[in-house]
């Protein structure tokens, strides 16, 4: 009896099996994998495979939505296996560069030519060019989906109330933030991400440059240098006035705080964070906060652009197919609706003109001059790993573990053994 | 038995054994051979290049203030927490050894942070230990104290994980060591409480030496376990504020895969396993004495 049990039930386990395993693939029929990202990113890019399927369907898709740390691991995990699983990538365009120099993307240039086609000159060239190797003027491995650039936010209703109508330099927001911190209880005069790594260089990196300082001269770590040490004395005095757990804030809690109307200035804000700002059921500061370029100190404002790339893995068994998907992503029309309905911020110059759009997004200007002529983060194979120190080095200066002179001669000691290795 | 038959008998165990054996090493030894050969070079992973530097990656890394700091974190990490959950878990046991009205139902609720992921774990304590918004500052501010930067203070933050691992895996050690208790024979207990004996006298004089292999097992489960602690750090504090919470587990992790740089990864995740592997001798070492 026992055994007759056993035999049926392999059988029904077995049948399944048989009914669901791969079998025949259906002719005619190709599945594009999409290697992206997940939350906003992720809901653009499945508006994308929607529409792309209503005329195309004989393309199906697989869309694995992961989070950025995930994404390069198994970006990396492919390529290097070079098993065809990928068919199109999302690439956060530091990243750029490992990829490209390790020879895993297609000639995106070659593909332009094959099919008598050219670079629409809507797309924002400044953020096409992010895709090129050597940047920026060599050959095209990847073109411009997410046109994210940081921004700084700020209430002009309480910036007014302070005789401020726009920042220039950064002297008037640490101004600002010590009148908001004596007159306005209750309400965090600057808030920033304050999280080791990524996040706090990010949020660093705009007053950086304003001062004058830069990560790399000529290829050289350049941390040690005055301008970068007025940088981060200027950092740490204006943190004075962010929330106390600042250390701990990552983009949640900024949003959160503009959002809820807690926060007067937010020193680096990306359009993903802040989609919601005029949507009035969700945001209680309608129409009071601006969305602007930073402002600039000794040297004029340069705003950092973090976009999210696409392109196409070298042993990719679709690679025509992948790429008239990514002209279908890249349309004007396509950006448009993933604008509109995700918040997606667009890389193409006549979208950011829109009028719904810039009603809906009034920082539109400001994101589309921060995308033509904002700077990107240097092109190096050891930007994972300055960016690391850097920001270890950094946090450790906010919670006072080490003084800002001392912390950036550590920052170049370490930066110079990762570049000489 | 004749020694050919004992001969026979042990080949046709051996026979037996072979193909789990052969698994076993392909699973565990050739990734320890493995990593430990990569630990002698240079290599990135993306770009596969491969430079012999002997020694150089260990000395190196363990020079490094962030191992060093990391390394002490782990440390700490584990012993805290690995004793205070056997303690608990063990307190626990005792509570509920006795006969009481909803002692399933307490059964059930002890054991329930065991089962939910850890994740989910994290993101819920997140919210209890947030500086402004927080239930234990709001609670804290409620009778009149200064609220607690849980995650945020590099003094207490390690604490505050430690706090939530044990809340997570003391009711691993009581269900281990509970079993353990329901094994003992009943009359062992009455013949103690016929001879006179108290209650604190059965439990420290007879209950505790009896499971004190129970223990000892538990113990290395969680030492093993929280040494390699990953998840929480990562979840909380992304090893902030200032490296106060950075552990090895998340060292190797960024070493190989955020810098996909092996050979380092594989050296300090080599270290690592040194240091597992001393612990768990120690404790193996400790239960086959009983054994004996």
């Amino acid at each position: 009896m026992k055994k007759i049990s056993l035999a049926l039930a392999v059988a029904l386990l077995l049948v399944p099996a048989l009914l669901f395993s791969g079998g025949a693939k259906e002719s005619g029929v190709t599945t594009l994998t999409i290697a992206g990202r997940d939350g906003a990113f992720g809901q653009a890019m499945q508006l994308a495979i929607d529409e792309y399927t209503k005329t195309h369907p004989h393309v199906r898709f697989e869309l694995l939505e992961l989070s950025g740390a995930e994404l390069a691991e198994q970006t990396v995990i492919e390529l290097r296996g070079a098993k065809g699983a990928f068919d199109v990538l999302l690439i956060d365009d530091p990243f750029l560069t490992r990829l490209q120099e390790a020879d895993w993307l297609v000639d995106l240039d070659a593909l332009y030519k094959k099919n008598n086609l050219s670079i629409d000159p809507d797309l924002i060239e400044n953020m096409v060019n992010i895709g090129r190797y050597p940047y920026p003027n060599g050959t095209l491995y990847a073109l411009p989906h997410v046109g994210n650039v940081a921004l700084f936010a700020y209430r002009k209703d309480v910036a007014q109330k302070y005789g401020v109508s726009r920042f220039d330099t950064w002297d008037q927001v640490l101004e600002v933030a010590k009148k908001i911190k004596a007159q306005e209880p209750g309400m965090t005069p600057v808030l920033f991400r304050g999280m080791a790594g990524n996040p706090i260089v990010t949020g660093f990196l705009p007053i950086f440059w304003a001062f004058g300082a830069d990560v790399l001269v000529d290829g050289k770590p350049a941390f040690n240098s005055p301008e970068a040490l007025n940088a981060l004395t200027y950092f740490l005095e204006l943190a004075k006035y962010a929330p106390e757990g600042v250390t701990a804030y990552a983009a949640t809690q900024v949003s959160d705080a503009l959002l809820a109307g807690t926060g007067a200035m937010a020193i680096e804000v990306w359009p993903g964070w802040i989609g919601n700002l005029e949507n009035p059921e969700l945001s209680s500061v309608v129409g009071k906060v601006t969305i602007a370029a930073h402002p600039g100190q000794v040297k004029q404002s340069s705003s950092m652009i973090g976009a999210w790339m696409i392109g196409i893995p070298k042993n990719s068994q679709h690679i025509d197919e992948a790429f008239d998907f990514i002209q279908h992503v890249l349309s004007k029309e396509m950006q448009t609706e993933m604008a509109d309905k995700t918040g997606n911020p667009p890389t193409r110059h006549s979208v950011h003109q829109l009028p719904n759009l810039v009603a809906k997004y009034p920082w539109y200007p400001a994101q589309l001059d921060g995308q033509k002529t904002g700077s990107i983060r240097p092109r190096t194979n050891y930007w994972a790993e300055i960016e690391a120190v850097f920001g270890d080095y950094l946090q450790r200066a906010l919670v006072g573990n080490i003084s800002a002179k001392d912390a950036l001669n550590e920052i170049q000691k370490r930066v110079v053994e990762i570049v000489n290795q | 038995m004749k020694s050919s038959q004992r001969r026979a008998y042990n080949s046709f165990f051996y026979i037996i054994l072979l193909p789990a054996l052969i698994l076993i090493l392909f699973l565990t030894a050739y990734p320890i051979i493995s990593v430990t050969y990569d630990s002698f070079f240079k290599y990135d992973f993306i770009t596969q290049a491969r430079t012999f530097l002997g020694f150089q990656n260990y000395v190196k890394i363990a020079g490094e203030e962030l191992f060093q700091r990391s390394f002490i974190n782990t440390f700490i990490f584990t012993m805290v927490a690995s004793v205070l959950e056997v303690f608990f878990g063990v307190l626990l046991a005792f509570l509920l050894h006795r006969q009481f009205f909803g002692k399933r139902v307490a059964s059930l609720i002890i054991v329930f942070p065991m089962i939910i992921s850890t994740m989910v774990i994290s993101a819920v304590w997140q919210i209890f230990y947030h500086y402004e918004i927080g239930l234990f500052n709001f609670l804290l501010q409620k009778v009149g104290m200064k609220p607690i930067g849980w995650l945020i203070d590099q003094k207490i933050a390690l604490f505050s994980i430690i706090i939530i691992d044990i809340w997570q895996w003391t009711p691993f050690a009581f269900l281990i060591i509970q079993a353990g208790m329901l094994s003992i024979p009943s009359d062992i207990f009455e013949a103690a409480q016929i001879d006179g004996a108290r209650g604190t006298q059965i439990a420290l004089k007879i209950t505790l030496p009896i499971l004190a292999s129970q223990i000892m097992l538990v113990l290395m489960l969680r030492t093993i376990d929280t040494f390699r602690l990953f998840d929480k750090v990562y979840a909380l504090t992304g090893g902030g504020p200032a490296n106060s919470t950075q552990t090895l587990s998340m060292f190797i992790y960024r070493e190989g895969f955020a810098f996909f740089n092996f050979g380092r990864a594989s050296a300090a995740s080599v270290l690592t396993l040194f240091v597992v592997a001393f612990l768990a001798l120690f404790y193996v070492r400790s239960l086959l004495k009983e054994d004996n």
